[in-house]
């Protein structure tokens, strides 16, 4: 007994010794770049890598490469694993921190301490609802509703649907769960026969499509989120002659497939919307166009305009960027769950597919600023992006399409 | 540990319910007879959903079902056998992951590739399986702490060499055991003749006897001068082997691999080994028991994700059913229905 | 059961062990030299490492896990696994943010809240594997599904009202000195302590060392395990508590990861899993060594993909010293 609580003041007193010599040689030498901090929470998901992979190009990219040191920090999924590493950032001196926070209100607390201390926080495509952050997210862009109202345009109002879902209990998913009910539930004729969780990964997607059209071989239509190539894939596989409408996000197999003459004949048609990977490079920008005080950023919310790509507009790549209105990639080129908004010749002229395959910078490239007024505000979204505010009415509303049969 | 009695051919002697009982139904072998309910109930959920609309129930979606299930039976053989000696694989989800990995860079795009490509898939999965069966066995590390710790290594190593993105091809013959062909799909004849060939050699061979008695009871085994070194080095490989093969198998399934491909086969692959029969302190259980435990389990989560209820509904219902099936089919059920009070000599069995 | 063989009969009992072996046999010798180490290495790679704030950061951020691996500890002892962990923290985590009050009052409150969840859930888990014979780490992983449902019922995505009192208050410093989760530390392993030399407390390790003769020597034994797994129950509730002060939301699937982290903390503690020995002081100090090997190596700037690996190989390496050194230091020992 006494021996080992010896040894655990021991170890206190030990460590107070320590602390006593190392607080005196605390060096003060200013940054001479910025020190900037990526900070992710899960990875291993082709949309965590893409996302990151177009940060490190963009802090690769002359004149950033010479202003910016970059670091990544992955934190896995523990809240409190990502929250530790926003104080170490904190701690270590960081100017700027960009991230994908892995909950939207458990992280305020460490995101608070970071402004405090005059660290600039944005964070891409999750939100955080700490005030002091800047978010910039498609989420409030409307990708649920207007994809929904679109397959309710193209079944005339009836009809049996599925909802493929995300992961359950993350508010993402509850968002898009909420917007595309906000549309299904106007239209008696709309029925949903089934709702899974694809985990927005294809292969989760691919099993639990398939496993509900064993049960509901007679579907109408389908609204997906990220992983829809497992959709197709999962339709595909069970042999059904007749394909029905998908809605999902971008990746390229989906684009691929909605290209597809053969497939379109039997009756695939769709949307490709949803989350784009290209929201990693415009805030990347805006933090750095802030950092560098080119531009005085006001708002906290910021939207990023939602992709919306129909069938009939996706046009094959046959470069590595996109031009001439090119949209996807050949096949091969980049694996099928390839998330393919990675770029946008307006905010992020300056990235090409390598940017998103292996975060290398663009040869030739330099960083262009972003156009003046390009910064638009997000609605308040409460357990989003904001605490105790509202949601206003017409948060669901329509900016895609026109709901052309009445509820 | 438990002191079962062997019997000749190395798998603890049923001394409950056996031979005497109700015909040939009774006289079969307590863990074909588990086997054989669990495959009765899932037939049973499948027929019983009809009520939920016309198209369930149907040779379709117990088709589908049987295909989606054939991962997490061949996650759950290696998980068994490791289980058999008293054991526990924790790293199977990174071992997926990586087969999965490793398939869709070696295998995939050429056709021939399958031929090389597979066996070292196996190797390489099997040799990271003999290094955690090498640290229970020889450094005397607890199985948890060593597959644990294996797995999150191997996901680390996975996603630092790849960098976060796979990259590959998909590959024709894996896709073709998953094609739907005029005489049915490929991989479910197969899964048929591996739940065949598993039992077999769990039971029939020197290797499969050998494992049962180490798991039955170590210290006579040892006695006994079993190689315990090697027979542990040699189960734990098979169960990386085995993860791996499942996530070759999942390249054929799917057209492409992500880092989160084993992520969800690593509770359900204990959960289909235990309710399929298989006692946690080892010794007892068969495969045809995790295969059935995992074909249970798909059709679970299958019927249950259908019914129109909150998610959190679904969740609670599926935790219930392993619970009752856990509380139904334990070992000495037969012993309380016959008799009031056990002694409690039985309680030492709780690990 | 630790004689030494030139002695006989009561004299062996009353005889005290030599010092080194029984440090040397004690897992949480080496957690605490694990400790040390990384301290230091902290300390020289990152300048405010020592600071009050940082520590404060680092004792706040370790505290739900040290509690989870305190509760978990306790169903190791008794050679079982208790997987409900994930389950019952997501559950307390979601109780205590939706239903939580105000001010130090609520916050009792909420931990009545979280405690009450946990001990109902042990009690479930308890119950069926010391009475009816169910295997723990099936039974406690269907438990387990079940409390994650529930918590979804509760709250389907991150959210909830936490009081100011739980979210300044409680993760501050007492007096500007003591941080709170150092102090709510110390309270549970006094708790311990005291709870350790009890009737019960003795039944644990007795019958997690040896059942049969446990029973033989007149030990409860299953109403030992029902009250081991109550009170881990409990545990889990209030790491649940902590954590809603901490994140200061509730957040429905922020469990998940405890699942495994805390029976890392465990058995970089030294409790072992073949039952009988360990104890929650190591489990705590090894979910400290958890938050603190993060720490480090981002201060020492390890690239991030390799984090993982280095997790790993710490782990193997702290247990194979433990089990090494608690060899040696019962060697040349009878056994009875």
């Amino acid at each position: 007994m006494k021996p080992r609580k010896f040894l655990k003041y021991g170890a206190l007193a030990l460590s107070a010794a320590v602390a006593l010599g190392a607080g005196a040689a605390r060096a003060q030498t200013p940054p001479k770049k910025f020190k900037v901090y990526l900070s992710m929470s899960y990875s291993g998901n082709g949309y965590q890598t893409e996302t990151s992979n177009l940060i490190k190009a963009l802090a690769a990219t002359p004149p950033y490469d010479k202003l910016v040191d970059l670091k990544t920090v992955i934190s896995g999924t523990d809240v409190q694993a990502q929250a530790a590493a926003y104080q170490s950032m904190v701690s270590a001196g960081a100017d700027a921190i960009i991230t994908f926070p892995i909950s939207s209100t458990g992280l305020n607390r460490a995101i608070h301490e970071a402004c405090e201390k005059h660290v600039l926080v944005y964070t891409y495509s999750a939100t955080v609802t700490e005030p002091c952050a800047r978010t910039v997210s498609y989420i409030t862009a409307g990708f649920a509703p207007n994809t929904a109202q679109w397959l309710v345009n193209k079944l005339n109002g009836k009809g049996k649907v599925f909802i493929d879902r995300g992961v359950a209990g993350n508010s993402v998913d509850k968002m898009n769960y909420d917007g595309a009910m906000s549309v299904f539930g106007k239209y008696p004729g709309i029925k949903v026969v089934a709702e899974y969780y694809g985990m927005w990964n294809s292969q989760t997607t691919q099993q639990e499509t398939a496993k509900a059209l064993a049960a509901h071989p007679d579907v109408d239509a389908i609204f997906g989120e990220n992983g829809e190539d497992g959709i197709v894939s999962a339709m595909l596989a069970s042999g059904m002659k007749k394909l029905v409408p998908v809605t999902g996000e971008n990746t390229n197999g989906f684009r691929l497939a909605l290209a597809n003459p053969a497939l379109r004949k039997r009756g695939l048609d769709g949307i490709s919307s949803g989350d784009p990977i290209n929201v990693a490079g415009y805030a990347f920008k805006l933090m750095m166009e802030e950092l560098l005080g080119k531009r005085k950023v006001t708002v906290h919310n910021i939207e990023y305009p939602l992709p919306w790509v129909p069938a009939d507009k996706v046009k094959v790549c046959t470069g590595d960027t996109f031009v001439n209105g090119c949209n996807a990639f050949p096949s091969g080129k980049v694996p099928d769950s390839f998330n393919t908004e990675v770029f946008d010749p307006v905010l992020t002229p300056e990235l090409s597919l390598n940017s998103a395959l292996h975060g290398t910078p663009t040869p030739g490239a330099t960083i262009q600023p972003l156009p003046a007024g390009i910064v638009k505000e997000a609605p308040n979204v409460p357990g989003v992006n904001c605490q105790h505010c509202k949601a206003p009415a017409d948060l669901f509303k329509l900016t895609k399409v026109v709901a052309t049969v009445k509820p | 540990m438990t002191q079962a009695p062997l019997t000749g051919n190395g798998r603890p002697a049923d001394t409950r319910g056996g031979a005497g009982a109700r015909g040939w139904l009774g006289r079969l072998d307590r863990d074909v007879r588990t086997a054989l309910a669990l495959f009765a109930i899932s037939f049973g959920l499948v027929i019983a959903s009809r009520v939920l609309g016309p198209n369930f129930g149907s040779l379709a979606q117990m088709k589908a079902i049987l295909v989606i299930s054939c991962f997490l039976m061949v996650v759950a053989f290696g998980q068994q056998m490791v289980i058999l000696l008293g054991g526990l694989d924790l790293s199977v989800a990174s071992m997926m992951t990586l087969g999965g990995v490793l398939a869709f860079k070696w295998v995939g795009g050429s056709d021939g590739a399958v031929l090389w490509g597979v066996p070292a898939i196996l190797a390489v999965t099997a040799a990271l399986g003999a290094l955690s069966g090498a640290g229970v066995s020889l450094l005397k590390i607890p199985p948890f702490i060593m597959t644990l710790a294996m797995g999150v290594i191997l996901y680390g190593a996975t996603l630092g060499f790849t960098q976060g993105t796979p990259s590959g091809q998909p590959s024709a013959p894996l896709s073709a055991l998953f094609a739907n062909t005029a005489f049915g799909t490929p991989i479910l004849y197969l899964m048929v003749l591996a739940v065949v060939a598993g039992c077999f050699v769990q039971t029939r061979t020197s290797f499969g006897r050998k494992v049962y008695a180490l798991g039955t009871n170590p210290t006579a085994a040892y006695v006994a001068a079993l190689p315990v070194h090697r027979l542990t080095i040699a189960t734990y490989a098979i169960s990386g082997a085995s993860a791996g093969l499942a996530g070759i198998l999942m390249l054929g399934y799917v057209r492409g691999v992500t880092l989160t491909l084993g992520q969800s086969y690593l509770l359900p692959s204990v959960a289909a080994v235990v309710v399929g029969g298989t006692s946690i302190i080892g010794g007892r259980g068969i495969y045809a028991g995790a295969a059935a435990g995992a074909v249970l389990l798909t059709t679970l989560s299958t019927i249950v994700d259908s019914l129109g209820i909150a998610e959190g509904w679904r969740t609670i219902i599926y935790g219930a059913v392993i619970f009752a099936a856990l509380v139904l089919l334990r070992d000495d059920l037969a012993q309380l229905l016959g008799r009031r009070r056990r002694t409690q000599e039985t309680s030492q069995n709780n690990p | 059961m630790q004689t030494s063989p030139a002695s006989s009969g009561r004299d062996a009992a009353l005889r005290p062990e030599p010092l080194v072996r029984r440090l040397l046999g004690d897992g949480t010798t080496i957690i605490i030299a694990i400790l040390v180490v990384l301290t230091v290495v902290f300390a020289a790679t990152q300048s405010d490492a020592l600071s009050a704030s940082v520590l404060t950061d680092i004792l706040n951020n370790s505290l739900p896990l040290a509690l989870a691996a305190a509760g978990g500890t306790l169903v190791v002892v008794t050679r079982g696994f208790d997987l409900s962990v994930a389950g019952v923290v997501s559950l307390s985590n979601v109780l205590v943010a939706v239903h939580g009050g105000s001010g130090p009052l609520g916050a009792l409150e909420g931990a009545l809240i979280a405690a009450g969840a946990g001990a109902a859930v042990g009690a479930v888990n308890g119950y069926f594997v010391a009475y009816w014979n169910l295997q723990s780490i099936a039974l406690t992983l269907a438990t387990m599904i079940v409390c994650s449902g529930m918590t979804l019922l509760i709250l389907d995505a991150p959210g909830g009202d936490v009081s100011d009192f739980m979210t300044y208050t409680m993760t501050d410093r007492i007096g500007g000195v003591v941080p709170v989760a150092l102090a709510i530390a110390v309270a549970v392993y006094v708790v311990w302590r005291l709870l350790r030399r009890t009737d019960w407390g003795v039944g644990l390790y007795a019958a997690g060392a040896d059942e049969t003769a446990a029973l033989l020597a007149g030990v409860p034994v299953r109403r030992v395990k029902l009250i081991a797994y109550v009170l881990a129950g409990v545990c889990y509730g209030l790491a649940g508590f902590m954590l809603t002060a901490l994140t200061s939301t509730g957040t429905p699937n922020v469990g998940e990861p405890y699942l495994l982290l805390a029976f890392a903390a465990i058995a970089l503690g030294g409790t072992s899993f073949a039952g009988g020995r360990g104890g929650v002081a190591g489990s705590m100090l090894g979910a400290l060594t958890l938050t603190l090997l993060q720490k480090v190596l981002f201060s020492t700037g390890v690239s991030s993909f390799y984090t993982g690996i280095f997790q790993g190989v710490v782990m193997i390496a702290a247990v194979v010293v433990a089990v090494l050194f608690a060899r040696i230091g019962t060697r040349g020992e009878a056994h009875a």
